[in-house]
């Protein structure tokens, strides 16, 4: 067993680092405080070749292995909760389902400019009515000639009001149930496909959210993904690689969360001494460090399988239900060791408490990750 | 086309060194980077490629495991590395590694019009391997410089000295050390990363050199620096200035005034 990463993954990592210092630190409070999208950044991470990591270079990808991925999105997201998603949700949930089910021309139109980062991707599956239940979906394409024509309401899609790409789920089939689901690529010029309602969140608030509505949205055959019917099959199994890097950013948080409490207990001075020096908070440090590498370890094992071809999803679903779990304990813990000051705009455990809880919510709940896992382990 | 060589030195950083449970430093955990100033050598010198044509190679003298270093210094954008190492390069003395450097370039048939180093390293920081190392090949040699012009047969140099700036024009080949300030240096792409791996590395080993380098600097230790804190809180408000000046006084950390 080897736990060492390459000397690659580790210049990687610490590149990544040395690009949020320069450009993400400055500008996180201020996309936070104004739910602006950084579009500034996200341009820098294009020209660095972050938008399409794990895809091969033939197709605008840097071609790394889903762990670089995984260490990437970690140390952007222990800057910015909110910058990190708007990376994983374009590169898993938008690309990640180009790749693994578009045919060679839908890459070479689709995949090409996303994974180089000229165009950003959205994954819309959710709707008012259908959560957790997938299936309980309502948009509906109905093929007329050599078109589909959509009509529904996507909700929450991230990225939806910045998006060029979206990959979006609707029924061609209700009578089959989960089988009469299907995904479609849509361009944003569509006529049919409108930007509605924009949600201001309690965090990760700089990631841009919306309903997307379809409204006799007519999109050509060629732009099916998959086969007819195959679309619960690729909702779930890009899930299974999205949940990686939604695992990666609860550590990033997570990480985050400590290194901000271990500076403030060491330099908070309150009896005379230290916070530090009290075993109450050692103790919530000890815990937090404990944590943070239990859940990184599960992160970069899930990713590690999916490099080695192997099954994956219930590892996937095993790290970010611990990894969101224990970011949203450590990063409230956080606060505690910030007392008063933590629960103030100006000190950055505020605003990693609030964009902890996102990871157990997004890409399926911390029950959904259970009911993966229970499914597996009492198949 | 010009031809620019790079040396950098595969460094402690500081980062990630700690306090140990008595006055000793705790380097057990320890990372390496890239001396700052020669990260700023670097990138002057892929700068003056962009601008001018021509080729960039680093150099380094160190260990066999410093890896690592090379493709770091390779992923900012030289095209092949010189790696001098063995596992006696430790704790070089700045003179043997000027001597180690001068006998490769000198001695070889490395192709190069101007040398370019970092003011200092950033853990020994006696900024002498540059200026050593142009006596030796016998080249010009500015140091602390913070422009660089590239023109036909020479360069003109501005350096930062105390009471201004020197503005030099040197003769190719030369030798500069460049001061932080020169530039910013980039940070490298996910694929600049990559791709350093795939650059030619020419691997010198200590047979390959005339000389003994044998080690004459023995570290004997190296304790931590306490900053003792009195814990005492004073605003701006005119009786905390005057309680601070009183207590300074009493530290005789400033003289009283009679
Ligand atoms: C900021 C944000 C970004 C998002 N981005 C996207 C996106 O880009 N694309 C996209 O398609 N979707 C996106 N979503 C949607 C997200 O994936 C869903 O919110 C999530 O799957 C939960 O669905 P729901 O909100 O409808 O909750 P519900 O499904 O209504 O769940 C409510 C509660 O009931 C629990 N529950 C539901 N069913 C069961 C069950 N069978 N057993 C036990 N408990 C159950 C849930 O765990 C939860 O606690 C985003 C959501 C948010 C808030």
């Amino acid at each position: 067993m080897d736990f060492k990463l390459t000397e690659e993954q580790e210049l990687i990592r610490e590149n990544m680092r040395e690009f949020t210092r320069k450009y993400v630190d400055p500008v996180a409070v201020e996309i936070d405080e104004n739910s602006r999208y950084p579009e500034e950044v996200i341009k820098k991470l294009a020209e660095g070749d972050w938008m399409g990591m794990p895809y091969p270079q033939e197709y605008g990808g840097a071609g790394v292995e889903y762990l670089t991925y995984a260490i990437v999105v970690e140390e952007l997201s222990r800057s910015c909760a909110a910058t990190g998603f708007t990376l994983s949700c374009h590169t898993s949930l938008a690309s990640g389902p180009i790749y693994n089910y578009g045919s060679e021309d839908q890459k070479k139109k689709y995949l090409v400019p996303l994974a180089k980062g000229q165009k950003i991707g959205a994954f819309g599956v959710t709707e008012p009515g259908a959560g957790t239940d997938v299936g309980a979906a309502t948009t509906t394409a109905v093929l007329d000639g050599d078109t589909y024509v959509l009509n529904g309401t996507k909700t929450f899609t991230s990225n939806g009001p910045v998006a060029d790409t979206f990959v979006i789920f609707a029924f061609t089939d209700k009578s089959l149930g989960p089988k009469g689901l299907s995904a479609f690529i849509i361009s944003k010029d569509n006529p049919g496909l409108k930007v509605g309602q924009h949600f201001y969140k309690m965090g990760i608030r700089a990631s841009q959210t919306s309903e997307m509505i379809l409204k006799d949205c007519r999109v050509p055959k060629e732009d099916l993904l998959g086969k007819e019917g195959q679309g619960m099959q690729i909702a779930m199994a890009t899930f299974d690689h999205g949940r990686i890097g939604i695992a990666a950013q609860a550590v990033g948080i997570a990480q985050a969360a400590m290194d901000e409490s271990i500076s403030y207990a060491k330099q908070r001075i309150q009896f005379g001494k230290p916070i530090s020096k009290n075993q109450a908070i050692q103790w919530m440090i000890a815990d937090m460090a404990t944590d943070i590498s239990a859940a990184r370890f599960l992160t970069y094992h899930a990713a590690y399988l999916k490099d080695q071809g192997k099954p994956f999803s219930k590892e996937a679903a095993m790290a970010k239900v611990f990894a969101a779990e224990m970011a949203n304990k450590h990063a409230s813990k956080a606060v505690q060791i910030h007392g008063g000051n933590g629960y103030c705009k100006g000190f950055k455990v505020e605003r990693l408490m609030r964009d902890a809880k996102i990871t157990e919510i997004y890409e399926g709940t911390s029950e959904a990750q259970r009911m993966v896992i229970a499914g597996n382990v009492l198949r | 086309m010009p031809g620019i060589l790079c040396c950098f030195k595969w460094v402690v950083d500081e980062a990630y060194i700690r306090a140990g449970t008595g006055k000793e430093l705790d380097l057990d955990w320890v990372d390496y980077k890239i001396s700052d100033y020669d990260r700023n050598a670097i990138e002057e010198a892929v700068r003056l490629q962009e601008k001018h044509g021509g080729n960039v190679s680093a150099i380094t003298v160190g260990k066999p495991d410093d890896t690592k270093g090379l493709k770091d210094a390779l992923s900012r954008g030289p095209e092949k590395a010189y790696f001098i190492n063995d596992s006696s390069f430790d704790n070089l003395e700045p003179s043997q590694t000027a001597a180690i450097l001068a006998e490769v370039i000198g001695g070889s048939s490395i192709d190069y019009d101007l040398i370019i180093c970092g003011e200092g390293s950033s853990d020994l920081y006696a900024r002498q391997v540059g200026p050593r190392l142009a006596a030796k090949l016998g080249i010009p040699c500015a140091a602390f410089v913070q422009k660089i012009e590239m023109e036909q047969d020479k360069i003109i140099v501005e350096r930062k000295i105390e009471d201004g700036v020197e503005v030099l024009e040197l003769p190719l080949p030369a030798l500069v050390t460049v001061l932080p300030d020169i530039n910013s240096p980039r940070i490298p792409g996910l694929k600049d990363t990559l791709s350093a791996s795939k650059k030619p590395v020419i691997d010198i080993g200590l047979d390959e050199l005339s000389g003994s380098f044998d080690p004459c600097l023995r570290t004997i230790s190296i304790s931590k620096a306490n900053m003792e804190r009195n814990g005492v809180k004073l605003s701006s408000e005119p009786q905390d200035i005057s309680s601070l000046v009183d207590a300074l006084i009493k530290q005789g950390v400033i003289g009283g005034v009679k």
